[in-house]
C-alpha cells in the first residue's frame, strides 16, 4: 500500500540510482502517511492510475505466455504490439474505425508504452499479475486472458482498483452476464449469441427434425454454451437426446461417444473448446462417427465455437464439412478486416486469428474513448465507451452496449475446409454466412448482474 | 532481568524476521517489488512454515496441502458472501472446517509411508479440486472461480493495501513464534525422530502415529490460516488453489529453500513469488525454464537449499564458532 502512492509513474525495468533515490524518498513519505489518508485521497479526484503523469501512458497486455493457451496468448500480444505501433505513428484500423478521434500520435499527445504479463492460464496468477501492473508499472488500462474464468478474475481485481478491463478471448455468457463489471468490456462474442447465429444454418443445413446430443465441457463457459445450443436447436424443431459434462480434464471421449452411439441421436454437439474440442472431434472420426447414418440422416457433428488453432490442432480432413462460429477470420473482404490482416502480415509474415483481432480493436477503442472523453479519468471514458456505435473494425456495424458492455455485433458461421479446398497453410475454414447483428441481439436483462457505480468503492 | 535477555537471545530469528517482514513495504520496492506482492509473499511464508513442520520435521512429502489452503479459501470466501464481511468468523470457520478435514485425511493416509503417503494426499486434494469444479460449482463458482465478495473487513478497517498487509504480517510472525516454539519443545524432538527412524522410535513405546497425525494437523492448519487470508488479501477464490500445482509450488519453496530449517522454507517463497512475478517480466516467456534450471542447480549442488548456500558462506568466511 505504501507504495501505491509513490511518485514515479514510468515503466521501468531497470532501476537507476536517481530512481532508488526517488523512490525512497516518495516510499518514506507515503509509509508516514496514514493509511485511512492515503484511502480518502484516493476516493476524491484520483481513481486507479489515473491521473496520468509525465509525456507517456502506459498500457497492460496480460496474457498466457504459458501454459494450454500459450499459442493464442502469443498472437495477442502480437496484436497489442501492433496496436500500440499504430496508435503512436498511424496506419492499421485508424484509417478505418468510424467516428474516430484517434491521431496516431499516441493517446491525448502521450506516447503510449506497455508492460507485458504472463497470466500462466491460471486466475490467480493473473490477478498477481494484472497487480503487478497497476501497483508497479502503473498501468491506466489492463486487457487480455485468453479464458473466460481469467477474463472474469481480472476483470473483479480492476473493477475494484478502478482500472478500466478491456477482455481478449473470452465467450462465455457471464463475462458480461452474471458477472458483468463497470469497469470491464468485451468486444468478443458469446455463447448465447453462437446458438442464435448457428442454430438457423444448422437446421437449414441438416433439417428441422433432428436429434441432438451434447458433449458439454464441464465447467462454466461449457455450461452456457450447451444451455444456449440447446435453447435455440429447440426452437428450430431440434430435439435434445442426451447432455453429458465432461471433466475439462479429459483426453479420452470414447466411453461417452460410446454412449452417444447407443442414444437415437442424428446430431453431435460438442462444447469443447482448445484441446478438449480437438480430442473429442478425433475421437468421433476415429469411431466413423462422420460416415454413419443415424435414422436414415448422416450423422452430424457440429462445434459451436471454432478457432484457426483448433482447426490446425483436429486436421483438416477432420474437420472437412464441420459448421461452427468465429468471431472474425482474416478472410473477410471489409475494409478494417484488410488493413488490419495488410499490416499483421506485413509485421509478422502470418495473418492474425481471431483472439489478435479481438484484442486489437479492444486496444484501439479504448484510445479512442479517451480521445473523445479528453480526459483519461476513468468514468468518463466508460461513458464514452458506453453505448458508442462503430464501423470500420471488421464485423460490420458494431454497437458496444452500455447496458452490460458486451459489443452487439456480426458473427460468422464457418465450416471446416477439405484439404483440396485449402490455399494456404493458415487456410482452415470457410464463411457459411455473416449473420447480422440485428439477429444475434438479445436482452441483456436475461443474465442479471450489476455492473455497478462509476467511481469505485 | 537475566530471564528477559534469555528471551530476546532465545528468539532472536523470530525478532529479525519480524524485524524484516515489518519493514517490507519500505525496501521491496527498491527492487522492483509492489505492495500487493509482498502480503502474497507473508501468505506464503505461513503456508510454508506449517508444511515444513510435516515435511522437515516428520519427513513426511504430503502433494496435497493445496486442498487444506482451498478449502479454507472457499470456505473464507463463502462465509464473506454470506454470512457477514467481517473476517474473524470468516477465517474462524475456514480454518476449523479444513483442520477437521486434515483429521480425516491425516487418518487416513498416515498408514502409508514415503512415496505412498505423497500419492494419497495427492489423491485426496485432486478429489477436493474436482469437486469444486463439477459437484459444488453452484457454491464456487467452478471454472470462474469464487466472485462477487465484499470487500473484507475487520470490524471498521477495510482490508486492503497497508492493513490488509500488516495484519497478514503480524499473523506470520506469531505463526513462526509458535512454530519456532513447536521445533524446540519435546513434541518437536519426537517429530524429528519420526524422521530418523520410525520404527526404534516406537520400540521404545512412544505412539508416533499420534506425533505423525498432530504434525499433519498443524501443517494443515497454517495452510488454513494461509488460505483464509488469501481471500482477506484479496476477495477472490481460483479453482487452482485446490490444484496439484499450488502443492507443488509450496514443495519446490521448501526445497528450494531449505527443507527442515523453518527459514529456508520462507527464503524459498520469497524467492518463488519474486521471480515468478517480478523476474520474469524481463526474462519473457522463458522464464519457466529459467526456473526449472535455478531449481535443478539447487538440488544438485545444494541440496539443503539455500540455507545450505548461507551455512557454506558463514563457514568459509566467519570460521570462528560462534553458535548461530
Amino acid at each position: 500500500m505504501t507504495d501505491v502512492k509513490s511518485e514515479d509513474t514510468k515503466k521501468k525495468t531497470g532501476w537507476s540510482r536517481r530512481d532508488v533515490l526517488k523512490a525512497t524518498s516518495a516510499g518514506a513519505a507515503a509509509g508516514a502517511t496514514p493509511m485511512f489518508f492515503t484511502q480518502n485521497a484516493w476516493a476524491e479526484e484520483a481513481i486507479g492510475n489515473y491521473p496520468v503523469k509525465g509525456s507517456e501512458v502506459v498500457l497492460g497486455f496480460n496474457v498466457p505466455q504459458t501454459g494450454a493457451y500459450a499459442d493464442e496468448g502469443a498472437d495477442e500480444l502480437r496484436a497489442y504490439k501492433l496496436a500500440v505501433k499504430h496508435l503512436n505513428n498511424g496506419g492499421g484500423m485508424l484509417d478505418t474505425l468510424k467516428p474516430s478521434k484517434l491521431t496516431g500520435n499516441g493517446i491525448l499527445g502521450k506516447k503510449v508504452t506497455y508492460v507485458t504479463g504472463d497470466t500462466q492460464t491460471n486466475a490467480d496468477a493473473s490477478r498477481t499479475s494484472a497487480r503487478r501492473m497497476i501497483e508497479r508499472d502503473k498501468v491506466i488500462m489492463v486487457t487480455g486472458g485468453s479464458s473466460s474464468g481469467i477474463a472474469i478474475a481480472q476483470q473483479y481485481l480492476c473493477n475494484e482498483l478502478g482500472i478500466i478491463f478491456m477482455c481478449g478471448l473470452t465467450h462465455s455468457n457471464d463475462t458480461t452476464g452474471k458477472d458483468k463489471q463497470r469497469y470491464g468490456f468485451r468486444h468478443f462474442f458469446n455463447a448465447h449469441m453462437t446458438g442464435k447465429a448457428l442454430s438457423p444454418v444448422l437446421s437449414k443445413e441438416y433439417g428441422k427434425d433432428r436429434r441432438a446430443f451434447h458433449l458439454t465441457a464441464d465447467y462454466s463457459w461449457g455450461h452456457t454454451q450447451q444451455e444456449s445450443m440447446q435453447e435455440f436447436t429447440e426452437k428450430e424443431g431440434w430435439s435434445t437426446a442426451g447432455n453429458i459434462m465432461t471433466p475439462l480434464k479429459t483426453t479420452d471421449f470414447s466411453s461417452y461417444l460410446s454412449q452417444v452411439l447407443n442414444s437415437d441421436a442424428d446430431v453431435l454437439i460438442l462444447n469443447h473448446y482448445g484441446a478438449n474440442m480437438v480430442n473429442s472431434l478425433t475421437n468421433a472420426v476415429n469411431f466413423g462417427m462422420r460416415d454413419m447414418q443415424k435414422n436414415g440422416k448422416n450423422l452430424e457433428i457440429v462445434v459451436p465455437l471454432y478457432s484457426r488453432l483448433m482447426a490446425k490442432g483436429a486436421g483438416s480432413a477432420n474437420i472437412d464439412g464441420v459448421l461452427g462460429t468465429s468471431g472474425w477470420n482474416w478472410a473477410l473482404q471489409d475494409e478494417g478486416s484488410q488493413v488490419f490482416v495488410k499490416s499483421f502480415t506485413d509485421e509478422y509474415g502470418f495473418p492474425p486469428s481471431q483472439a489478435a483481432h479481438t484484442c486489437y480493436v479492444q486496444t484501439l477503442l479504448y484510445a479512442n474513448a479517451c480521445e473523445m472523453a479528453g480526459t483519461f479519468y476513468p468514468p468518463e471514458v466508460i461513458k464514452a465507451l458506453e453505448d458508442f456505435k462503430f464501423t470500420g473494425a471488421g464485423n460490420g456495424e458494431t454497437l458496444y452496449r452500455g447496458s452490460d458492455h458486451q459489443c452487439i455485433k456480426d458473427i460468422l458461421v464457418m465450416q471446416g475446409k477439405s484439404p483440396s479446398a485449402r490455399t494456404s497453410e493458415f487456410d482452415y475454414l470457410k464463411i457459411v454466412d455473416q449473420v447480422d447483428a440485428a439477429t444475434v441481439d438479445y436482452d441483456p436483462a436475461i443474465f442479471g448482474g450489476e455492473l455497478g457505480p462509476y467511481i469505485p468503492a | 532481568m537475566t530471564k528477559q535477555a534469555n528471551f530476546w537471545q532465545y528468539n532472536k530469528v523470530v525478532l529479525v524476521f519480524a524485524l524484516i517482514a515489518l519493514t517490507m513495504p519500505f525496501w521491496f520496492p527498491l527492487m522492483g517489488g509492489y505492495s500487493g506482492l509482498d502480503t502474497k509473499i507473508m501468505i506464503f511464508c505461513i503456508f510454508v512454515v506449517g508444511f515444513d513442520i510435516l515435511l522437515g520435521f516428520t519427513g513426511y512429502l504430503s502433494f496435497g496441502h493445496a486442498a487444506f489452503f482451498g478449502i479454507a479459501a472457499y470456505t473464507t470466501g463463502i462465509m464473506l458472501k454470506s454470512f457477514s464481511d467481517n473476517i474473524l468468523p470468516a477465517m474462524f470457520v475456514a480454518v476449523l472446517l479444513a483442520t477437521l478435514v486434515s483429521v480425516m485425511v491425516g487418518l487416513l493416509t498416515l498408514k502409508r509411508t514415503g512415496i505412498y503417503f505423497s500419492i494419497l494426499t495427492l489423491a485426496f486434494a485432486e478429489m477436493f479440486h474436482s469437486m469444486a469444479m463439477a459437484m459444488l460449482q453452484t457454491w464456487t463458482g467452478g471454472e470462474n472461480g469464487l466472485t462477487g465478495m465484499p470487500t473484507p473487513m475487520l470490524f471498521d478497517i477495510k482490508m486492503q493495501g497497508a492493513s490488509v498487509f500488516y495484519f497478514v504480517t503480524i499473523v506470520a510472525i506469531i505463526l513462526f513464534y509458535v512454530a519456532k516454539r513447536i521445533e524446540r519443545s519435546p513434541v518437536g524432538l519426537l517429530m524429528k525422530a519420526i524422521k530418523s527412524n520410525q520404527t526404534r522410535l516406537e520400540y521404545t513405546g512412544i505412539n508416533a502415529r499420534k506425533y505423525k497425525l498432530l504434525a499433519f494437523v498443524i501443517s494443515a492448519f497454517y495452510a488454513a490460516v494461509a488460505g483464509a487470508l488469501m481471500v482477506v488479501y484479496e476477495p477472490f477464490v481460483g479453482h487452482e488453489f485446490l490444484g496439484w500445482h499450488q502443492s507443488g509450488e509450496v514443495v519446490i519453496m521448501s526445497v528450494i529453500g531449505g527443507v527442515g530449517t523453518l527459514i529456508g522454507p520462507m527464503l524459498g517463497a520469497g524467492f518463488m513469488l519474486y521471480f515468478e512475478n517480478v523476474l520474469s517480466v524481463d526474462l519473457g516467456e522463458q522464464w519457466l525454464l529459467v526456473l526449472g534450471a535455478i531449481f535443478m542447480a539447487v538440488v544438485i549442488f545444494m541440496p539443503g537449499g539455500f540455507m545450505e548456500g548461507i551455512a557454506r558462506l558463514k563457514k568459509r568466511y566467519f570460521t570462528t564458532v560462534d553458535g548461530e
